[in-house]
């Protein structure tokens, strides 16, 4: 349907929309046309997806000075089904205006490893190797010398490409990495190097969150990008997370071996260099002294390392000279990480500044804050220099310098915190030193400042006010919109009680209680009694689903489950998970059901929908605080309360709320499913946790499902369930839908 | 609980109902029996001031939206039914949601049921199957006679184990083999449990029962199971979910009316039936469905001269069909349904004209007052009330409207 919002006509493939869906287009609206940024909750099952596409592609037709639509996705997986979606309204923008007006290019962009068609390299089993196989395929020395000498291998599918790829773009269309890959073959072009390149030309670009947050990938992949582009984060109730990983680098012990091992190996490739090619090292020295910056331009195809630090701070001056010469260099690192190496050999937990850290380093080792900062790009250089292809042999080099250059760049934002053993398990001696960004406005402030629209949106934001403060930033619309449902089809409970009335929590002092234990065990066992098909519960850690399951087992009460359904649980092997997931939905499907024990915050938690009968029923057993004593926690902690005014209880709060709700909100997807979700922790009755609930949860928790005990809530869902089963009424159902003569006279009401 | 509409409908047993066994601490028993009912918000103070219960005319329209639904246009029915009801007595039976038990009111509906099904459509058999202990068992064969199935069922109540509905199709399955291709192979499942617990892969056996033809529908008592959907979607059944004990019985008596003969089975053919005559009383003979001496009554096979204890039944000597006329009769009737009455709405400004202000033609109740929906024949355009509508329909079969239009015709 096509109907005009405000005077601008937009393109919906479907015949109906959901008044939630015109609301967010609105509100969407505004935001583009005041230029600014905006943050925008809607539930999950309401087509935000196509929402967001139909009105940023409609305004693009519209305004054809604005450059491009970015949209971020978390996984593959979603950003397949985003250019699904819109390959929809493209077929459909092409038959209402024709095809020669509705012409975009839209494509997904990913690694290597999703991409190349090589017939060896592809078959690389992680990332790291697929790149490595690549390059040394593809670099320009690497082609160069096979000019000369036939023997030396190349991609022919990168020779393809470098011919006439480069110079034409793509014929206008959607093209998912699928049709990448089908595309290259045909053509015999490189699909990585083609996409990238292409991303100049296309009107929308679907990538990973990482190709525009980390500075390491954006420097190469997003650094073209006009200012009059509008960035869409789906997904992003974790967006502070994934900015505080990106700027976050950890170091352990094989690290620092695997870092010293490179080094011996690029001092024996320089001494080898010297003896043959003398030259080549001097004219990098030349190079280093007018600068880096000057010599970006090198090679103009092997950008792959890029700094870690946000373009702002790189510095634009020539390199130290203390690290100017190569064997210096390696000299340099060699004693940094004989440093590293001491402060890790420690017995006490040390927390520390990057200021005191790099004042000590260079008392201790000789090593200037100056030279520090320049160790990424100097590396990068020498590696060039060198002519190393094999970059997956030489990534803890790498990680380390990594950390020196954050380490001397910034002075606040970050601390440094080296723990002799993981806390929970004190017997094992696992040293690590961590530099962990405590702040998620650095990470993202490039992209505020550099583009003109940054939309953030996600089913579970909640509280909303918090992500402004977190991410630093001005949104010109803030709106959480709640889900119009033709039935009430989400039964939220709060279980405060067991069946014995004594209150049930994960609170750490009552989660050993043998009787707390018993009593999340008989909810479990009442309710699969009670419910059919799938059943999903999340524990609030690894840890405590071990132990619980294993009381559960001694108690008999898990035989007992096993007579109603089938148990499943989620490890941290991420291939026994997806057997499991497997199992699961087949026992689901063939009528035996099935229950799956999974973990907050883990890869089910995070990417898994359970939506019809793969989940009727989720139980939250406990609020899923993070781990309290975690020493880089608190050091954000504090941060957050010196520097933002957030309150630690606030923000342990808020993040254990969302974690929940993001659990909780994998049993609904759409507005025809139906599920009832369990809170299982009498904290959840207070108001400061039940408010940071999302709204759209919020609004259906009902006066009398608070505070329950087990058999009320076993009554309760007993209940919905029946109400559920009965057939829905269409006529009903069409209410919560427009029509295109509804939205026309809409539009004709000025005060809608 | 939900509020139902009571019109025709069997006795609620709400009372029973709420007597759930969950302690709400801060309230009485007797005070949640309304809490949940909350019959006061149902409660219309009308213009006079006078306090009625509930909206009428709403719950009018919603029983017939069901009629309407379940009518549809003249269609070919298959009147000569086949019927096995599986029934769940596994361990989830026992449950006392519904009291006293699951399966004591399971049993209950399903005698309604049995003497409904063979009062509606006397030409058709049912045999009963129960799943019980991970296996299912043949607890009548298909035959003909109401009292016996519902003798066998009620020497046969007890629950335990899990249930299996692989193996209770499996059995329905080779039970309806050597069915005449004429006969309409159904199969209605009363299900309990939430789970079933198969030997094996029960989607093989659901594409078996659609390759044979057979209509599975299923009566569930707890919840939505997906298997349930699936099967009765595949084999072009129909799934429902009782929300109470009134609304079992409601959704099983749906399953009496004869279903739509399949498309596939259109070819018409002859079935070989015979007529018997009732035996004198005081006649002598060996009853050849019980193998014993009776004594008068029973029924002559016009083929054998074998004497049968009832109609209708397979003669067991040699295989007629013996069936009375009126079974045919009373079977006639779904053939040829009476139409289904139109809603005339009450508009205000045709309230003056003559045609609004009659009353009733089958009860003589005025009909111009409100409080019921005002129905016409689209054959003899004559005006019912809802009761009439639904007395017409569902027991008489016959227009009064129509019948007197056809005497004058006579006369």
């Amino acid at each position: 349907m096509k109907f005009v919002i405000e005077g601008l006509t937009v393109y919906f493939p479907y015949e109906f929309i959901y008044r939630e869906q015109y609301a967010y287009m609105v509100e969407l609206k505004h935001a583009l046309d005041a230029r600014g940024h905006c943050l925008l909750e809607m539930p999950t099952g309401t087509g935000k997806t196509i929402t967001l596409l139909s009105l940023i592609t409609s305004y693009q037709l519209a305004n054809p000075s604005l450059a491009k639509l970015i949209y971020c996705t978390r996984t593959v997986h979603e950003m397949e089904k985003v250019l699904d979606e819109l390959r929809r309204l493209h077929l459909y923008q092409e038959k209402e205006i024709g095809s020669s007006r509705a012409k975009i290019l839209a494509l997904g962009l990913s690694s290597r490893k999703n991409l190349c068609i090589h017939p060896v390299v592809s078959g690389e089993t992680s990332r790291e190797s697929v790149d490595a196989g690549c390059r040394k395929l593809t670099a320009s020395w690497v082609r160069a010398a096979a000019e000369t000498n036939l023997d030396i291998e190349t991609c022919s599918f990168y020779q393809g490409y470098e011919k006439q790829g480069s110079e034409q773009p793509l014929p206008p269309g959607v093209y998912t990495l699928h049709d990448l890959r089908v595309y290259g073959r045909q053509r015999g072009w490189c699909p990585y190097f083609l996409a990238r390149q292409m991303i100049q030309f296309a009107n929308v670009v679907v990538y990973n969150y990482q190709y525009l947050l980390d500075p390491k990938v954006s420097g190469i992949i997003s650094k073209e990008m006009q200012k009059e582009c509008i960035v869409v984060f789906d997904e992003a109730h974790n967006i502070d997370n994934v900015c505080i990983e990106a700027l976050s680098v950890n170091l352990r012990q094989n690290n620092l071996d695997g870092a010293s091992r490179n080094i011996h190996k690029l001092n024996q490739i320089i001494s080898r260099f010297k003896e043959t090619d003398a030259n080549r090292l001097r004219q990098e020295y030349n190079r280093l002294v007018e600068g880096l910056a000057q010599q970006g331009n090198l090679h103009g195809s092997d950008n792959w390392l890029a700094n870690p630090v946000l373009p702002e701070d790189i510095l634009r001056e020539a390199v130290p000279g203390n690290i100017r010469r190569a064997e210096h260099f390696v000299a340099f690192l060699q004693r940094a990480v004989q440093y590293l190496r001491e402060r890790l050999d420690t017995d006490t937990v040390v927390k520390e500044g990057p200021v005191s850290f790099t004042t000590t380093m260079s008392t201790a080792a000789g090593l200037d804050q100056k030279a520090l900062k320049f160790c990424y790009d100097r590396l990068h250089s020498l590696l060039l220099t060198l002519e190393v292809t094999e970059i997956d042999e030489f990534l803890h080099v790498q990680t380390v310098c990594n950390f020196l250059t954050l380490v001397g760049t910034y002075t606040r934002g970050f601390s440094i915190i080296i723990e002799p053993y993981d806390e929970r398990m004190p017997h094992i001696p696992d040293p690590v030193l961590q530099l962990s960004c405590l702040d998620a406005s650095l990470a993202i402030k490039p992209v505020f400042d550099r583009f003109q629209s940054v939309v953030i949106t996600s089913g579970t934001l909640s509280p909303i006010d918090l992500y402004p403060r977190l991410l630093n930033f001005n949104p010109v619309i803030i709106h959480s919109f709640t889900m119009t449902l033709t039935r009430d089809c989400l039964c939220p409970m709060i279980l405060a009680r067991g069946s014995d009335q004594l209150p049930v929590s994960s609170k750490f002092d009552m989660r050993s209680d043998p009787g707390v234990v018993r009593n999340y065990g008989r909810l479990l066992l009442e309710m699969v009694a009670t419910v059919p098909d799938g059943v999903v519960c999340f524990f609030v850690s690894y840890s405590y689903m071990d132990g619980i399951i294993n009381s559960w087992n001694e108690m008999g009460i898990l035989q007992e489950v096993m007579q109603h359904k089938l148990v499943f649980i989620e490890t941290q092997d991420y291939v026994e998970t997806t057997l499991a997931l497997e199992n699961f939905r087949q026992a689901c499907d063939c009528g035996r059901g099935a229950v799956f024990f999974s973990v907050a915050r883990g890869k089910v938690a995070e990417g898994i929908d359970f939506d019809r009968h793969y989940g009727r029923l989720v139980i939250m057993f406990g609020v899923p605080f993070q781990y309290t004593l975690s020493k880089i926690l608190n050091a954000r902690l504090e941060y957050l309360r010196d520097t933002f005014q957030i309150k630690e209880g606030d923000f342990l709060t808020f993040d254990a709320v969302r974690q929940a709700a993001q659990c909780v909100g994998r049993v609904i997807r759409s507005k025809a499913d139906y599920g009832m979700m369990i809170f299982a922790d009498k904290r959840y009755n207070l108001p400061n946790k039940r408010n940071k609930l999302p709204q759209w949860i919020q609004s259906q928790l009902r006066e009398e499902h608070l505070n329950l005990s087990t058999d009320m809530a076993v009554h309760i869902a007993r209940e919905f369930l029946r109400r559920m089963a009965q057939p829905s009424d269409p006529q009903v159902s069409k209410s919560t839908l427009l029509s295109q003569e509804d939205l026309e006279k809409m539009a004709a009401m000025p005060n809608f | 609980m939900e509020k139902r509409s009571g019109q025709g409908g069997p006795a609620f047993q709400e009372d029973e109902e709420m007597e759930e066994e969950d302690k709400a601490p801060d309230m009485e028993a007797w005070e949640r029996a309304y809490a949940d009912d909350r019959s006061w918000e149902s409660l219309i103070e009308d213009e006079s001031g006078l306090l009625k219960a509930g909206d009428d005319v709403q719950q009018q329209r919603q029983h017939r939206r069901r009629l309407i639904q379940a009518s549809g246009p003249r269609i070919q029915r298959g009147i000569i039914r086949y019927l096995c009801l599986i029934l769940d007595f596994s361990r989830a039976a026992g449950e006392i949601d519904f009291r006293p038990s699951r399966m004591a009111v399971v049993a209950k509906a399903v005698e309604d049921f049995v003497r409904e099904y063979f009062d509606q459509n006397p030409l058709s058999q049912l045999g009963i199957i129960v799943m019980k202990n991970g296996i299912a068992s043949v607890v009548t064969e298909l035959s003909g006679s109401p009292e016996a199935h519902i003798r066998a069922l009620k020497s046969n109540l007890e629950s335990f184990g899990e249930a299996s509905l692989q193996n209770g199709l499996e059995l329905a399955h080779t039970y309806v083999q050597h069915i005449p291709s004429y006969g309409h192979r159904e199969v209605v499942i009363v299900f309990s449990a939430l789970s079933t617990c198969d030997p094996g892969n029960i989607l093989e056996t659901v594409k078996k029962c659609k390759a044979a033809r057979m209509k599975c529908s299923v009566v569930g008592l707890t919840a939505e199971i997906y298997i349930c959907k699936h099967i009765s979607q595949e084999t072009g059944g129909s799934y429902a979910v009782a929300m109470n004990e009134g609304h079992l019985k409601e959704i099983l008596l749906e399953h009496v009316p004869p279903p739509a003969a399949m498309p596939d089975a259109s070819s018409a053919s002859l079935v070989r039936m015979g007529f018997p005559q009732r035996g004198s009383e005081g006649a002598v003979a060996i009853c050849a469905c019980h193998k014993e001496l009776r004594i008068g009554g029973g029924y002559i096979c016009p083929r054998c001269r074998a004497r049968v204890c009832e109609l209708p039944t397979e003669c067991s000597l040699c295989g007629l069909a013996l069936v009375s006329s009126a079974h045919l009769a009373r079977s006639y009737h779904h053939l040829f349904p009476i139409p289904t009455f139109d809603e005339l709405l009450v508009d205000a400004s045709l309230r003056g004209k003559s045609s609004f202000a009659g009353s009733c033609f089958g009860c003589r109740i005025q009909l111009s007052g409100g409080g019921s929906l005002r129905l016409r024949c689209p054959r003899c355009k004559r005006d019912f009330c809802f009761d009439c509508d639904v007395y017409i329909h569902e027991s008489l079969h016959n227009c009064p409207g129509c019948e007197t239009l056809q005497e004058e015709a006579v006369t």
